[in-house]
């Protein structure tokens, strides 16, 4: 892909407004000039919903939008819309994600790139609204490309390089951005809003090329190929998937150019790790309880710091293991369950420790499940974790115990 | 409104059949979702049914919040699937009555492909579906029942997409027991559901409701009592003088279709 990246122009306005994750993502849905939305509602995803319609009422986006009548055909809609040449957006949470199940699985196998938020949100049952990263976390063996925001900033920006990556020919897959439930989608944040202009250097005009579906080019999509050729197009998903990580730092780099934000990795987010002997890793808006205890902590003299993983899905093994590599020990929080997995962690705390399997040096990785159905992970919460990865660091890990729930009542 | 059901409605306690410590249920001010239900237990009273005998399936949304404050035996089911739910239920026990509570979403929208099947297959479930002409759970968007016009938090200029007519589709869907009733008319509704529980086959009401909350204040209806004037106004049985009696002007959302209230359709079986 050649993009005209230029310097950043001091000319340039970009406005600022108070926006809930939910917004942010409506904000950019106008920006990316996408064509076709499909809705349907289910909380905590539905603030998507009404922003975007306000938009248009209000004249400031045009883009065809329905409100289908259930998830499936929602998913649906889109992804035939994207088959044509249509940029999409397209968004669920928790169990209106899993009925969606069937179109999400062949978005991915299909090669579509299909731009969705997951508003993260508990499975039913028993019912719940608030977070939990199951959602999301379902489809990441099917070939669907996996942010985590950490604020409605973040949101947008992740949408605007979601579009970038996921249209990329090179990838051409779907993109699930999530969004924790109530404490992103719903809570407000001051946001950049660049300008369309800017948006446009960046992001180029969706072309399928010939893989087009059109009179003029006759071509045929989802055919049954059996086990004929069904194990070539896995391996081109995989090729697209491994392509994806190169993908994403060269988007990345060409964001800060254009846009002077997003920090120095695309993949990681450290905080306060240049001499820490002891990090939490995790995802989402987790970081910002884990901030609080980590500046409190320092002020009592402990060497402790936060990595924040932004891309789970191509999960960017590299950076994850030199930068984990560091440290004596590592605490991995889930917002997520993974029953009868290995050590009965979460699926971060697998992820993570088969990424560091193969090093030379490894550090003690404790797991950690906290804050499922929206439950607040507080300061005592994070002192616990803080304190047993710790104790990892000085004494190794005891047999056996290696994963923790924290804050259950017994 | 027979002997049996003017004496079921004066004498009932509703405390005896709600779950008390489920108060404050979760329904808004004026919603006229609490009509239903208080009109269902008073059917129940005049059929004389066993509550042991009874069973309650919802979907998901306020309407299907119902059965959370019924004393009996309920199931709160997944959004859209409350009718296969409780033809599951039927075809393992027979021997109990059956009542679905959906809305137009639930019912029309996520499960609508269930409604109709339910109908075709003339399952001997009762569903009672209340139509609110809108998603108030979540805050308001667009059903399939909206009337054209109306504003809803994803049509801020006025939805665009014609409505179904419930009864017509359920009827052309072969189900042998169609009415509608109305929040504004509830004792009339004590009939209605009755009727319903008591058809052999699938009996299909569909309620209008009201959303003050959400779906009156958007389109400037007033408060519930004015709705319910309103809704009333709807109705080619209500007198027109009556209705011109009252304080309350022409609906803003003119031009909303004439309805029609009791039983539609009926087919012995």
């Amino acid at each position: 892909m050649v993009v005209d990246v230029k310097t950043r122009e001091t000319s340039e306005v970009e406005t600022e407004q108070l926006a809930t994750g939910c917004e942010a993502i409506a904000e950019a849905i106008r920006l990316a000039d996408v064509d076709v939305m499909a809705a349907y509602p289910i909380r905590p995803y539905d603030g998507v919903m009404q922003a975007a319609a306000k938009l248009i009422a209000n004249g400031k986006m045009d883009v065809e939008y329905i409100v289908a009548d259930g998830e499936h055909s929602q998913f649906e809609i889109v992804k035939h819309a994207c088959a044509v040449g249509s940029r999409v957006f397209v968004g669920s949470s928790g169990v209106g994600w899993f009925y969606a199940f069937e179109a999400i699985a062949v978005t991915a196998g299909l090669r579509l790139p299909v731009v969705a938020i997951c508003g993260n949100r508990a499975l039913d049952d028993p019912g719940a609204f608030g977070t939990e990263h199951n959602d999301s976390l379902a489809v990441r063996d099917l070939g669907w490309l996996l942010p985590w925001a950490e604020t409605a900033q973040e949101a947008l920006d992740l949408a605007l390089m979601a579009w970038r990556v996921g249209e990329d020919r090179r990838v051409s897959l779907p993109v699930a951005i999530g969004l924790d439930g109530a404490f992103l989608t719903h809570s407000q944040h001051i946001v950049k809003i660049p300008t369309q202009a800017a948006v446009q250097r960046f992001l180029p005009k969706f072309d399928l090329g010939d893989r087009l579906l059109h009179p003029d080019n006759p071509i045929t999509i989802a055919p049954q190929v059996d086990q004929d050729w069904l194990m070539e197009i896995r391996r081109q998903n995989d090729h697209a998937m491994r392509q994806a990580l190169g993908v994403i730092r060269e988007a990345h780099a060409d964001f800060k150019t254009i846009f002077g934000r997003g920090g120095d990795s695309p993949f990681l987010d450290e905080f306060m790790t240049e001499d820490a002997e002891v990090v939490v890793i995790g995802q989402g808006t987790l970081s910002l309880p884990m901030k609080v205890a980590i500046r409190r902590l320092r002020k009592e003299g402990h060497k402790v710091g936060l990595v924040r993983l932004k891309w789970f899905r191509p999960f960017p093994t590299e950076e994850v293991v030199r930068s984990l590599g560091r440290f004596k020990a590592i605490g991995v929080v889930d917002r997520d369950y993974s029953f009868g997995s290995p050590f009965y962690g979460g699926v971060l705390y697998n992820e993570i420790r088969s990424a560091l399997y193969s090093q030379a040096s490894r550090p003690a990785i404790v797991g950690f499940i906290a804050g499922l159905g929206g439950r607040e992970i507080e300061q005592p919460m994070a002192t616990e974790i803080f304190e047993k990865t710790e104790a990892a660091a000085r004494t190794g890990l005891p047999a056996g115990d290696v994963c923790h729930w924290i804050g259950v009542r017994e | 409104m027979t002997a049996k059901a003017l004496a079921a409605a004066t004498g009932i306690d509703y405390r005896e059949h709600l779950r008390l410590p489920m108060m404050p249920h979760i329904l808004c001010p004026g919603c006229g979702h609490g009509i239903v239900l208080k009109a269902l237990l008073r059917a129940i009273r005049s059929l004389d049914l066993d509550w042991d005998r009874l069973a309650f399936v919802a979907g998901i949304g306020c309407s299907s919040r119902l059965v959370g404050y019924i004393d009996g035996c309920t199931l709160h089911t997944t959004h859209g699937r409350a009718l296969t739910f409780a033809t599951g239920l039927k075809l393992a026990r027979p021997d109990l009555t059956v009542v679905v509570i959906t809305g137009d979403g639930d019912g029309l929208a996520i499960g609508g492909n269930h409604l109709i099947h339910a109908a075709r297959r003339d399952v001997d479930l009762a569903c009672l579906l209340l139509n609110n002409e809108t998603y108030g759970m979540t805050g308001g968007q667009v059903a399939p029942t909206t009337v054209p016009g109306s504003v809803s938090t994803t049509t801020p200029r006025g939805a665009t997409e014609p409505p179904f007519d419930a009864c017509a589709l359920v009827t052309a869907a072969g189900a042998s027991f169609v009415a509608r009733g109305a929040t504004s008319l509830p004792l009339e509704l004590d009939t209605l559901i009755a009727a319903a529980i008591a058809h052999r086959g699938f009996s299909f009401v569909e309620i209008e409701s009201d959303c003050p909350e959400y779906f009156g204040r958007y389109n400037r209806l007033g408060r519930a009592p004015e709705m319910l004037q309103q809704q009333r106004r709807r109705f080619d049985e209500v007198d027109e003088t009556l209705a011109a009696k009252r304080f309350v002007g022409a609906p803003p959302h003119a031009g909303v279709p004439r309805l029609r209230t009791g039983v539609l359709h009926e087919r012995k079986t």
